[in-house]
């Protein structure tokens, strides 16, 4: 993309006022957007990104600069505007560029840039068709398409030199239900780190069915009921409510400068004994993996608790200089755009030893969600909240009738200690999550678990 | 390869592969971001980028593409890709290129006071906020973001059929986290302030707003759950609004995801509700002579005095619907598609104070933040159960801050519950937001309210 001559010209300047540590990022990434709605292609866009991100540390500070303007000219003016935020003499020369060849650990066999659009959009109807068709009462489907080809370069003052092709591709479903007034979203979106064969394998039947199904339950259900309940979250993407009660919480951004309710608590017991949460971006081909981070660091299964115990934190360079902790393989970025931080990669629940139909056998009376929106979490608090797409209500043992409306609030902290069940039929879901570096494609998953007591706040109203 | 050269060359390929209408959109973007963390920089952007877009019709349909990078490589990505894209697009109104409106508002959002602010001008900004952040309170342990960003931004439209318009705008923003400490309850309070005019910003000021709001939430306490009065404070109200801006859109009537289709000069909320769509606002952070697929924007009611008076269109939108454009096309950027979006969108004011609002409630909540809006709401039904942060109100006295708490209702509901309306309008960036959203306080009959 650059050549390694220009690239340590542009590592040289950004040294040039003291900076002790400078890296250069060079993107160079294809995306197609399709969008199907009412069985009609809506939107196809096609674009080619292209920037370069430099990025200065000296001690603790951070100083980045981006552009798109990739002549040696424009890069060059780039690392100066970069150095000249850090005020003093040269301290280090940058170490020679070492080109390091790393196989690619999640191969693609079609790439989605050499496959007709046609071919893209057939998949899309094929959906769509499925999705319409389950039932009278899917009033809407869209169906969106996605596929990227990210091209990096990575390198550094260390003597890194590394480039890395990320391929990602992805399918989203939504259908509406209506009656009447009543209108009710249910959606499904499967992603990979794969090409194309991710679309030609897919199993359609089951997510465009999924999506519809979920529409038209929702559609049929009570409002969610208010107050402090037993939940049982099902497994795969129910995994979010973890992302945000304690994934965000054990990135460096915010435990490096213990703002985090996790900080300087290695060792100690945050949560009960059934909880292992590990990040793990080696997955083989899974939607949140990576073969190397953006800041050029291998991959790697982190442990994050076991069995209850802190036993370590997402880290980046910086957030490591901070800590005085290594990297762990965790600095990512949406793009060029942003200097990279500590994000997750692939994050879960292992398996427990219960199953899941013990986990609602034991449940009196409570709430079952089988399907999760999305949430957030204020990392300095803890307190999170997410919506609920699809929930039950669980009596004597039994799911019940459907509800509503459902958003669950509470503590990370808290909610870790009261996972009472853990079940194992651990799964992956994809998602989108947005935070200081960006958005970055992430895996949530864990088997179904059983939270002793949650808020709820339901459409219905209190009791 | 320059713009001129660049777009010259396009339209000629394009004119051989069967292209008959073509644009090129441009945007150019300078910006710096800063972060401060006690008194060192924790970060520091610099950024210089530049996008552009393609639109052609090919056998009467539109196809796109983007790149970032001027090159021959990218003349034949542009093309190819945009021939390709044009041929699935089964839409039965097709988007135009348009020669554009008759004439233009002369708005000017470029402020070259701004342009001369130096990046030190700027930190040393950041560094006086901080001393006062830290001094004005013990309780205060830190921040957990805080930062400066300043942009410039140039957008430009050249069009085959001769039209060739720009504009520059420029802003600064401020946004602040304070985290507070007392015994084992950490809070944090955010405070946020966009303009054009730096002199405006007042460090003493700024963080009084955020200190006050992180203490403010301290010592909360439980209350029962159940249907409250709820005063809506302005930031927690705009971000209400701007979730379910998008109701107001044609595009998404016409997808059949908003209760508004049809209901064009009906009443569709109170009488006292009037809101407007201002491309011309001074202050406004979204303020723009033209819209994005080059037609004159304007400043008009959406609703006014709860009638429903006009949707947001496009002139795709505007054509299925037999209207004219409003001048709201809109790209998130030069790599979107054309869509339909608010300019700067406010609830018009009236003139009870927020301290005049609080004493008028017997009993009830006042909703200060609201978080987890992308997930907990439903745009489509209007449903949403939202988390939130704020205060208990009894005899028209703020008593205590209230643990997390959720609020539940219809968005399509509450515009008929409104109650009063506040004079205190303010704006807000949302997460993921589009449009420049801005409401006063509300105080909505009922919400009901579940607590932690």
């Amino acid at each position: 993309m650059l050549s390694q001559s220009i690239i340590n010209d542009v590592i040289t300047a950004a040294l040039d006022t003291g900076g002790d540590f400078a890296e250069v990022f060079v993107e160079d990434r294809f995306t197609n957007n399709l969008a199907l709605q009412g069985g009609k292609i809506e939107s196809s866009l096609s674009g080619r990104d292209f920037g370069i991100g430099i990025r200065v540390f000296k001690g603790l500070q951070s100083v980045y600069a981006y552009t798109t303007d990739g002549s040696r000219e424009g890069l060059l003016k780039a690392a100066g505007n970069a150095a000249q935020a850090i005020r003093g003499e040269k301290i280090i020369q940058p170490a020679q560029l070492q080109r390091e060849i790393i196989p690619a650990a999640h191969p693609i066999s079609l790439n989605p840039r050499e496959v007709e659009k046609l071919r893209k959009v057939d998949v899309m109807k094929k959906a769509y068709e499925i999705a319409k068709n389950y039932h009278n009462s899917i009033q809407q489907v869209t169906v969106r398409y996605f596929d990227e080809e990210q091209n990096v370069l990575i390198a550094n003052s260390e003597g890194k030199f590394v480039e890395d092709r990320r391929v990602r591709s992805r399918l989203a479903i939504q259908s509406i239900a209506a009656e009447g007034n009543k209108m009710q979203p249910g959606s499904y979106g499967p992603g990979a780190h794969k090409g194309f064969e991710f679309m030609e394998n897919l199993n359609l039947e089951h997510y465009a069915n999924e999506a519809s199904r979920i529409a038209v339950t929702m559609l049929g259900a009570d409002p969610c009921p208010s107050g402090k309940f037993p939940v049982i979250i099902d497994n795969e993407f129910g995994g979010v409510i973890f992302h945000e009660a304690c994934g965000h919480g054990l990135e460096a951004t915010f435990v490096a400068k213990e703002n985090s309710v996790f900080a300087n608590r290695i060792g100690e017991k945050v949560a009960s004994d059934v909880v292992t949460y590990v990040d793990d971006g080696t997955l083989s081909n899974e939607w949140g993996s990576i073969t190397i981070d953006d800041e050029g660091e291998k991959a790697r299964k982190n442990v994050l608790i076991e069995n209850g115990i802190l036993k370590g934190y997402l880290i980046d360079k910086l957030g490591g200089r901070r800590m005085g902790m290594e990297s762990t393989g965790s600095g990512r970025r949406q793009s060029y755009r942003f200097a990279p931080t500590s994000r997750m990669t692939n994050t879960y629940i292992a398996n427990g030893k219960s199953t899941p139909a013990e986990i609602i056998s034991n449940t009196e009376h409570g709430i079952y969600t089988k399907y999760m929106g999305g949430g957030q979490v204020n990392p300095t608090t803890g307190d999170y909240n997410f919506a609920v797409m699809e929930a039950y209500l669980v009596k004597d043992g039994k799911i019940g009738k459907p509800l509503k409306g459902a958003t669950l609030i509470g503590n990370g902290p808290k909610t870790l200690q009261l996972v009472d069940m853990v079940a194992n039929n651990l799964d992956h879901g994809a998602g989108m999550c947005g935070s200081q570096s960006g958005s970055i494609p992430v895996n949530v998953g864990q088997p179904m678990i059983r939270v002793s007591e949650m808020t709820v706040g339901g459409t219905k109203g209190g009791k | 390869m320059n713009l001129q050269e660049f777009k010259d060359k396009l339209f000629q390929l394009g004119e051989e592969h069967g292209f008959t209408d073509m644009e090129l959109y441009y945007e150019r973007e300078e910006k710096f971001v800063c972060e401060l963390f006690k008194g060192e920089i924790d970060s520091y952007d610099t950024s210089e980028v530049f996008g552009t877009s393609f639109r052609g019709l090919y056998k009467g349909k539109m196809g796109y593409a983007f790149t970032e990078k001027l090159d021959e490589e990218s003349l034949s990505y542009l093309i190819e890709n945009a021939k390709e894209n044009s041929k699935f697009i089964e839409d039965e109104v097709q988007e135009e290129i348009f020669a554009g409106s008759e004439k233009y508002g002369e708005g000017n959002f470029y402020s070259a006071d701004l342009a001369e602010v130096t990046i030190p001008e700027k930190i040393n900004l950041l560094k006086e906020i901080e001393k006062h952040i830290y001094s004005y309170d013990e309780r205060v342990t830190g921040t957990d973001y805080f930062m400066l960003s300043s942009g410039e931004t140039e957008k430009a439209i050249l069009n085959s059929k001769g039209l060739n318009l720009s504009e520059k705008v420029n802003h600064v923003g401020i946004y602040v986290s304070v985290i507070v400490k007392q015994g084992d309850q950490v809070k944090n309070g955010v405070y946020s302030k966009f303009t054009r005019d730096f002199s405006i910003l007042n460090p003493k000021e700024i963080a009084k707003h955020a200190v006050e709001e992180a203490l403010s939430q301290l010592y909360a306490q439980s209350a029962e759950s159940k249907n409250y009065p709820v005063l809506l404070r302005n930031d927690a109200a705009s971000a209400l609004l701007q979730t379910f801006i998008p109701v107001f859109s044609a595009e998404i009537t016409q997808k059949g995801q908003s209760a508004l289709k049809g209901k064009t000069g009906e009443s569709i909320a109170v009488p006292l509700l009037t809101i407007i769509d201002d491309p011309f606002l001074e202050e406004g952070l979204l303020s723009s002579n033209f819209d994005s697929e080059g037609a004159a924007t304007v400043r008009k009611d959406i609703v006014k005095d709860g009638r429903l008076v006009t949707l947001m269109h496009n002139r795709k939108t505007a054509q299925k619907d037999g209207v004219e454009s409003t001048g709201n096309a809109y790209k998130a950027s030069y790599k979107g598609a054309l869509t339909v979006a608010p300019t700067n969108l406010h609830v018009v004011p009236s003139d009870q104070s927020y301290d005049a609002l609080v004493s008028s409630i017997s009993e009830g909540i006042i909703i200060t933040e609201l978080s987890g809006l992308h997930s907990g709401a439903n745009t489509v039904s209007g449903d949403f159960s939202i988390a939130a942060n704020g205060y208990y109100v009894k005899d028209g006295k703020v008593q205590n801050a209230v643990n997390q708490m959720t609020i539940a209702g219809n968005f399509y509901e509450l515009l008929n519950n409104i109650e009063a309306i506040g004079s205190d309008l303010e704006f807000s960036m949302g997460f993921m937001a589009i449009g420049y959203i801005g409401s006063p306080s509300l105080l909505i009959r009922e919400l009901a309210v579940t607590v932690e």
